[in-house]
């Protein structure tokens, strides 16, 4: 093979996934003692992980010219065994440009935290081992969302669970990592489990493990052995996505592993369930459009939503609070897309790509924080905005973006996704779908909520004592927040052409099953269907920006102009005089609300449904082993009456 | 009698489910996971196996219309699948062990520290 026929682009899924398997390979072989730099101890080991990492996203934003913007779809076989006897005989690669999205999606966020990891994670011990799983975990997400095979997917599943589970726990110290990796592990198990018995029921009723070819057989074809695999796949899939009810998992999960982990569990795991679960119902079995599964993904979306959203304004860790958060906006990104329109799937796309951009900058924020002070307790913190100007404003731009405020990202999508359900509403005149527009916008609010609480009591207010020596965190962390924050803004500020060029083309390929069939050689006669992304779609992010930056103007002027106080309170007298300033009415100069009382009275008056859920999650593993049974059970009886 | 197959394997599946469950040990919870696994292994190879069918080994020239053998790919997935039975147990016992440490139990009641 000579150099210019190895540099064809339909090469490059497979070198891009290959080449963080070789990095890994490489950083395992360079051994495990630490180097003798202090601010880098896997040394060379870890610039090769950051090169691997690198070149995976060079080879995937090659792929963008001819898959997102020339539409093709490229069918790889490996080993160039293709089809025998119109049989599916080798193992392919199928990349449309669903696909590459959600590959664009994870590679950047691997690039990003590989970046940040080298100074992230100098304190500690065994990092050359950090950077062998990171790149195992790295290489099975990417594999899972390039790979055309159905077996395939199951085995990269394993190794990212695996990679993932270790990763949990790699400081095996913190508070609880050991037990986080082991359920994550227990649960996670029965979700592989769960896809492989779908996986075998198919190979039992189709005699194939390609999805093009499953894709092209199975419609008209269902039987119940058929749903059976339905059932099994979609479970498996949703322990991944880590969506209700699998979000404790999810919760335990971040709050131990480092953050730089905790990106890629939030960004890209999630994000490679999410991935498998449109494959099943869009692809391969193709129901969307029945009502019965369009109400099933809604109404998981939407539980989704709500649920993991009052759990996190229950929280009083700060990492904790994000995973919940993060679930929170996975259902979102599931309910849009359940709605099975053209719009609705490429709000749902873009929301899952702001999703992995502000949840990654969050998190990493929060492990700057972490960096410096040694805690994520929301109770100790305070007042970093003082020590750490640069973290706070970054933060400040994720928590917009999450919180949906103009001109950030987040309100972007989120808009498309209340009009896309609004719209769904108004077609069908179905009240199912307007409450989901109604559950989405008061998420959304509590969202915002949860974040004010937050970013009180982390960046602003009194700073405690003993961080008083905090600094700002090193370069290298900066730079990596800094990306994210950049794509934040800059996704935020210029929505049509994202849209245009990443999130349309990929809802085209969503709609165009025909396609995906005809491309891996198989036949198809399903058409390639018209789609329209219409919608009120308005809005001007540069006057927001504007509007944001006067609003800030006038805050600063008239906090500068009036009598702004800035005695800081003396630490002793804060427990008294907490609450007087919103409850006792008496003057009180030296009051600091504690950040998990800002929303004292609120959480006062859903008492009886806050101890309820936390009683719920219990935190035995055998509860959440029963959580995901009964899915299971349900899911099965769902799919038999629905299908 | 290949039906006796499907219904052991799921039965062991749902035993697998119901140690995992029900069980208040960790040693057990892991040999729940290693029982679930068994039965999707078993399942695998059952969907395979073709009655009288020969191994499905051949080489070239010996392969003709004629051979009736069984389907060897669910072989290659029970292959996998037993490799990384094995990998799961091996980390969840490591896992098991560090907890022990830690926690000084074995009672998923009381490793619980994470919850709400």
């Amino acid at each position: 093979m000579n150099l210019t026929n190895m540099m064809d682009y339909h090469h490059y899924p497979i070198y891009a996934v290959m080449v963080l398997f070789l990095g890994a390979f490489l950083v395992a072989a360079g051994g495990a003692r630490h180097s003798k730099n202090p601010d880098n101890p896997a040394g060379a080991r870890a610039w090769i992980a950051l090169c691997a990492t690198g070149l995976s996203l060079l080879f995937l934003v090659l792929l963008v010219k001819p898959v997102m913007l020339g539409g093709e779809t490229i069918a790889y076989w490996m080993g160039m065994r293709g089809i025998a006897g119109g049989y599916a005989i080798g193992i392919a690669l199928e990349v449309d440009a669903l696909s590459l999205f959600f590959a664009l999606l994870i590679a950047t966020a691997v690039f990003v935290s590989a970046i940040y990891s080298i100074r992230y994670m100098v304190h500690d011990e065994c990092v050359p081992q950090y950077y062998v799983l990171y790149c195992l975990l790295a290489g099975g997400v990417l594999g899972l969302v390039l790979s055309g095979d159905v077996f395939n997917m199951f085995v990269m599943v394993e190794i990212l669970t695996f990679a993932a589970v270790a990763l949990t726990a790699f400081r095996t110290k913190v508070y609880g990592a050991l037990e986080a990796a082991f359920k994550y592990l227990v649960v996670g198990c029965m979700g592989s489990t769960a896809i492989l018995t779908g996986v075998i029921l198919l190979y039992a009723q189709y005699h194939t493990l390609n999805l093009a070819q499953l894709a092209s057989l199975i419609p008209g074809s269902m039987n119940d052995a058929t749903k059976l695999a339905f059932a099994f796949l979609y479970i498996g899939f949703s322990t991944k996505a880590f969506i209700v009810p699998f979000h404790p998992l999810a919760a335990d999960a971040h709050g131990a592993a480092p953050a730089s982990i905790s990106v890629l569990i939030s960004g890209v795991l999630t994000k490679s369930g999410i991935y498998a679960i449109i494959r099943l119902t869009w692809f391969l079995f193709q129901t969307m459009e029945l009502g019965s599964m369009q109400f099933m993904l809604v109404f998981v979306g939407s539980a989704s939503m709500f649920v993991c959203v009052t759990m996190a304004l229950a929280q009083h860790d700060f990492k904790r609070l994000l995973a919940y958060h993060s679930i929170s906006q996975i259902g979102y990104v599931l309910t849009a897309v359940g709605l099975s329109s053209a719009l609705g799937v490429s709000a749902g796309l873009y929301h899952a790509m702001n999703h992995t951009l502000f949840k990654g900058l969050l998190f990493l924020a929060a492990g700057a924080v972490l960096h410096e002070t040694g805690t994520t307790d929301l109770g100790r913190l305070g007042g970093l905005s003082k020590k750490m100007p640069h973290t706070t404003v970054l933060f400040l731009i994720g928590a917009f973006s999450i919180s949906g405020i103009p001109p950030f990202n987040g309100f972007a999508s989120k808009w498309m996704i209340y009009q896309a359900t609004y719209q769904r509403a108004v077609e069908t005149n179905n009240i199912g779908f307007l409450l989901a527009t109604v559950i989405a916008l008061v998420t959304s609010t509590l969202t915002l909520a949860s974040f004010v609480k937050v970013t009180q009591s982390v960046f602003f207010g009194q700073l405690p004592a003993e961080y008083e020596n905090v600094k700002e965190v090193p370069f290298g962390m900066r730079l990596a927040m800094g990306i994210l924050a950049a794509l934040c803004v800059l996704t935020g500020l210029f929505p049509n052409t994202v849209t245009s060029v990443l999130t349309e083309p990929a809802a085209r390929a969503v709609a165009s099953v025909g396609e995906y069939i005809s491309a891996m050689g198989f036949k198809s006669a399903l058409p390639t269907p018209e789609l329209s992304f219409a919608h009120v779609g308005v809005w001007a992010p540069i006057k927001w920006l504007l509007l944001l930056c006067i609003a800030l103007l006038a805050l600063t002027i008239a906090s500068l102009a009036g009598k702004y106080d800035r005695v800081s309170a003396p630490q002793e007298e804060k427990t008294d005089t907490k609450y007087q300033l919103f409850y006792g009415g008496e003057r009180s100069v030296y009051s600091q609300v504690g950040g998990g009382d800002l929303f004292w009275g609120f959480k006062h008056n859903w008492r009886h449904y806050f101890d309820f859920m936390h009683n719920l999650h219990s935190g035995v593993v055998n509860d959440y082993a029963l959580w995901a049974v009964i899915a299971l059970a349900l899911a099965i009886v769902y799919m038999m009456i629905a299908l | 009698m290949i039906q006796f197959n499907y219904i052991a394997a799921f039965f062991l599946i749902c035993l697998g489910f119901y140690t995992i469950v029900t069980k208040y040990n960790l040693v057990k919870t892991v040999i729940g996971m290693s029982v679930m696994d068994y039965g999707v292994n078993l399942l695998i190879i059952s969907v395979g196996y073709t009655p009288g069918g020969t191994a499905p080994v051949f080489t070239a020239g010996e392969l003709t219309r004629a051979s009736y053998f069984v389907d060897p790919v669910p072989q290659a997935l029970t292959l996998t699948s037993i490799v990384i039975g094995a990998c799961v147990t091996a980390m969840s016992m490591s896992l098991v062990v560090r907890l022990h440490e830690s926690y000084g139990t074995l009672d998923t009641r009381e490793i619980r520290r994470l919850r709400g």
